[in-house]
């Protein structure tokens, strides 16, 4: 019984704590994503008539760059409405 | 040490038959010499009277020439990328980005970098057969657009360098607060990181070009007794001077063509000057070519490169 117990104790703990890991990490998480997109316009804006690096660099980087390229994407999804995610992520109703 | 020589001047003053004339006097003298044109549109095969293409070819004992295949060089690069690209990405993501290299050949600045990849090829895998390696050049719009590329190329990739650490440090922060993160699965090193690793490798390329340009060449103007090609040529000297890449020497090429006044100007004069006579007979053999007599141009190439 009592090992059940502490079983259940320790999962509530873990599961409490990783909230807490989320919750902490936000902020960062969503700041990396955004110096990610960055990063991804920078080596990408020559295709869309933005200031860029020649493009032949961008050429040797953009190989390298699938998980910029999917924050890119996803960003733009976002970009309709880029306060409400703020808001959102800072828990503002 | 010098080992490399480039010729630069307006269109039309002279800048390939003063390089072969110098390259001739070099593999005269017992150097060996690989001579090198850069020009898209390539004169160098006729000046030199045999047919030349992207590899050495022995035009005399001592002197090998080729003319560079930009065309070939845009190609090969693109495959590369295409081929990089292709192995790299898992998905039908490839299929979009893919259809972008047929256009790429001709976007601006490919032509360029194309040049410094063939200047590269020939600094690192050919000269270390000969004793002095020397470029003709396109004129002056190209050649001082792909001699500036090593330092606004640099720029840019000290800034994205910059973007990077600081991506790679928050992917570290997140990762240690929070190990479950999707993050974590991210690379979060630098040595992990393959467009850490890129940037860093494109960077050393970078510099090793600029290094080139600036340290151990030799770089001449050649001028016409006329005012035009003199003023090219002292933009040619500002521009290399914002670059922090020295010039060497002034040829003043087809001295006697005319009479009209012309001036040397201050700024170029206190540089070394080398004079070349017109020829009104015209120059049709490599024996006229080396008549033209560029033994003191070549001396004074020797002894600077000596003390460097």
């Amino acid at each position: 019984m009592s090992t059940q117990f502490s079983k259940v104790l320790k999962a509530v703990v873990k599961t409490f704590t990783q909230i807490n890991r989320e919750k902490a990490t936000g902020m960062l998480d969503f700041e990396l994503k955004e110096l990610e997109n960055i990063f991804a316009l920078l080596i990408l804006g020559g295709f869309v008539g933005l200031p860029s690096p020649p493009s032949p660099i961008a050429m040797e980087l953009l190989p390298y760059m699938e998980r910029e390229l999917t924050i890119l994407l996803a960003r733009t999804d976002l970009s309709q409405d880029p306060l409400g995610v703020l808001t959102g992520m800072l828990e503002i109703d | 040490m010098h080992n490399t020589a480039f010729f630069l001047g307006k269109g039309g003053v002279g800048k390939t038959t003063l390089s072969c004339a110098f390259a001739l006097a070099l593999a005269r003298n017992g150097k060996k010499v690989l001579i090198a044109s850069l020009d898209p549109a390539h004169n160098l095969g006729d000046a030199l009277k045999t047919s030349l293409n992207g590899e050495p070819k022995q035009v005399e004992p001592n002197l090998d020439a080729l003319e560079v295949d930009l065309a070939h060089w845009v190609d090969t690069y693109l495959d590369e990328s295409r081929a990089q690209l292709k192995a790299t990405y898992s998905y039908n993501l490839t299929l979009n980005l893919d259809s972008f290299f047929g256009i790429l050949k001709y976007s601006p600045g490919t032509e360029e970098y194309a040049m410094l990849w063939a200047i590269e090829d020939i600094h690192c895998r050919l000269a270390p057969s000969y004793d002095f390696v020397v470029f003709d050049t396109p004129p002056t719009a190209l050649s001082l657009r792909f001699l500036s590329l090593p330092a606004i190329s640099g720029l840019w990739v000290a800034e994205l360098t910059k973007l990077r650490e600081k991506i790679l440090q928050r992917r570290q922060t997140i990762t240690r607060l929070n190990p479950e993160s999707p993050v974590a699965a991210s690379c979060v090193d630098k040595s992990d990181d393959k467009v850490y690793g890129k940037l860093g490798s494109i960077r050393a390329r970078l510099s090793a070009l600029g290094a080139l340009f600036s340290k151990q060449s030799f770089l001449s103007v050649i001028v016409n007794p006329d005012n035009l090609s003199v003023l090219e040529a002292l933009r040619i000297k500002e521009e290399l001077s914002r670059l922090g890449i020295p010039l060497s020497a002034v040829c003043v090429n087809k001295q006697g063509v005319s009479d009209a006044a012309w001036e040397q100007t201050a700024e170029l004069g206190h540089l070394p000057q080398f004079s070349y006579n017109f020829s009104r007979a015209g120059i049709s053999t490599r024996d006229e070519l080396t008549a033209i007599g560029a033994e003191s141009l070549m001396r004074y190439f020797l002894e600077e490169g000596k003390k460097k």
